[in-house]
């Protein structure tokens, strides 16, 4: 029978995970076959590239003590966005004074629209986010210790 | 309608196909595991086709999952598998191991790290603990880690509160999350500096 | 707003993620809310094995240590299922349902026994390998949507989200609900501290049952 050796199959646990992973591979070649799919441009947070500036593209924007405007969903959820603008450390500072090349790296300067969304309007990711991590953290010390 | 957007997904959708065949075809536990973290890989692909500071910001806690849900899933190889094997002993440089300088230069990067704030302040401060665990030896100590681990994140969960329903002190919220964050990053560090070198001895 | 779960009685708004209560995602709520206060207060028992044929009999040990860590990861994976029947963001979704999935991965895992943990590694990458349609899903619905929000989208009159997008969420979530079947299959229903497995099924069948309502609402 088909469905005696299906399930046969099935129940080898070893067997769930080369499933699983075909079955992804299958729906991403269905993807593919639906391709193209449209881009909506009017998107939220838009990213402006100025290919002038030393950040760039890194470039988190705003200037200290002036508010910057953020295209949020629901703005009036979040009447204090925009304030906190990107800063720089010491070092960063000085490199982006001196050469074009700061923008390459992702960490050089914190702050800004980055900062807005991940505390303030999309703050709800990120709790959720260091939760699993301190899930996974409390998993593996706790097979560590117990040995 | 062959837009940007579609010939990026094409690609991305085409390299996530290969690293399933693959993970599909695998059988040995440990290759599967590697080939998850490659197989990760397509998946910020596609966030980031996104394009705007929104995928960057989606990027983090999607990179974040992965390399947390591989760390677990590590351990739990360990542990299955009954490797037991603690790494051999360090090098004994007397330079390292009584001079003052580890200590100055580990607490100057930590002050340094202080003063940064934020991420960045957390790796840096992070590194300076980390050097002085790994030049110094390091004695089975790690509650206070932990529990500093534990606080800042209790501090970055209020401060969310604050963003939330107080936003008339998002200033005092914006320094929670980022001392918050900072008392994390030095934590997770030096813990993962030091868990997993010679222990119980 | 007008979805198949009802109109929302109540909405809780944390900036740009706005949690909605329609009928049916608190009546979800309700019953993750109902199972984790079973497994905070409820008591595991110690299992006892008759030697059949005779009054012998003779009890399984388990540690207090492992109990009170599965308990723990069991409380947590009961608070991960609250937030992801009832979040109104696509991609917090995804990110609630991945809680679900390594919390589960935690219960299994705690289990002093090589067959267990071995069901719990596999499970634990197909767990991981879950994550990757779940968000290349909430992507693609960004990017051809521009907007992550479920109450927007439900909104418009046209459904812009693609199909494959939809697909992509399923066996996501399918990944991350597969628990039941590492646990069964280990015997875990037998095993000294059942109570916290069966917080796996329960988890499994909550984002199932809210999977069902995403896909129907964008």
């Amino acid at each position: 029978m088909i469905i005696s050796r299906i399930s046969a199959f099935i129940s080898d646990f070893e067997n769930l995970m080369p499933l699983f992973a075909g079955a992804c591979a299958l729906l991403f070649i269905i993807g593919i076959l639906m391709l193209p799919l449209p881009y909506e441009e009017k998107q939220l947070y838009p990213k402006q590239i100025n290919r002038s500036s030393t950040l760039d593209p890194y470039d988190r924007g705003g200037s200290p003590f002036t508010r910057a405007t953020i295209i949020s969903q629901y703005p009036q959820n979040s009447p204090t966005a925009g304030y906190v603008t990107t800063y720089l450390t010491p070092l960063s500072w000085f490199l982006a004074n001196t050469t074009q090349h700061l923008g390459t790296t992702i960490v050089a300067h914190p702050g800004g629209i980055l900062d807005e969304i991940l505390y303030n309007t999309r703050g709800l990711d990120t709790v959720v986010e260091p939760t699993i991590l301190f899930i996974a953290f409390a998993i593996g010390s706790y097979l560590f210790r117990r040995g | 309608m062959w837009e940007e957007y579609s010939i990026g997904l094409l690609g991305v959708l085409l390299c996530g196909v290969i690293a399933f065949v693959a993970l599909a075809i695998e059988k040995d536990d440990l290759h599967r595991l590697l080939l998850i973290d490659l197989v990760e890989i397509p998946s910020l692909g596609i966030v980031a086709l996104l394009a705007t500071d929104l995928a960057e910001a989606l990027i983090l806690p999607g990179l974040v999952v992965g390399i947390a849900e591989l760390l677990a899933l590590s351990q739990i190889y360990l542990v299955k598998e009954g490797l037991k094997e603690q790494p051999e002993g360090r090098l004994h440089i007397e330079v390292i191991e009584y001079a003052d300088a580890p200590l100055i230069l580990s607490l100057f990067l930590v002050v340094y790290g202080i003063i940064l704030s934020g991420f960045t302040g957390g790796g840096v401060a992070g590194l300076g603990v980390v050097f002085y665990f790994m030049s110094r030896g390091y004695k089975e100590d790690l509650s206070l880690l932990e529990a500093a681990a534990g606080i800042s994140w209790a501090i970055w969960i209020v401060s969310f509160f604050v963003f939330m329903f107080l936003p008339q002190y998002w200033l005092l919220a914006v320094f929670g999350a980022g001392g918050g964050i900072l008392l994390k990053v030095i934590a997770k560090m030096s813990l993962v500096g030091t868990m997993w070198g010679r222990s119980h001895e | 707003m007008s979805s198949v779960g009802g109109t929302p009685l109540f909405l809780l708004e944390f900036g740009d993620i706005v949690m909605y209560f329609t009928p049916y995602t608190t009546s979800l709520f309700i019953l993750a809310l109902v199972f984790t206060c079973i497994v905070i207060l409820s008591r595991p028992e110690n299992q006892l094995d008759i030697i059949f044929g005779s009054d012998g009999y003779y009890t399984k040990e388990t540690e207090v240590e492992e109990l009170r860590f599965r308990r723990f990861m069991s409380i947590a994976c009961g608070l991960a299922c609250l937030g992801a029947t009832v979040t109104g963001d696509v991609f917090d979704f995804t990110l609630f349902v991945s809680l679900v999935g390594i919390t589960n991965v935690g219960i299994v895992a705690a289990v002093r026994s090589r067959h267990v943990q071995n069901a719990a590694f596999q499970y634990g990458i197909v767990a991981l390998a879950g994550t990757v349609p779940l968000f290349g899903g909430a992507a693609i619905v960004a990017a051809t949507n521009g907007t992550l929000s479920m109450i927007e989208l439900s909104a418009r009159t046209m459904s812009g989200v693609p199909l494959i997008a939809k697909a992509l969420l399923t066996l996501g979530v399918m990944g991350e609900g597969m628990a039941p079947f590492y646990a069964a299959k280990a015997e875990m229903f037998r095993a000294p501290g059942a109570p916290y497995v069966i917080m796996c099924s329960l988890s499994s069948l909550l984002i199932f049952l809210r999977v069902v309502e995403v896909i129907i609402t964008m």
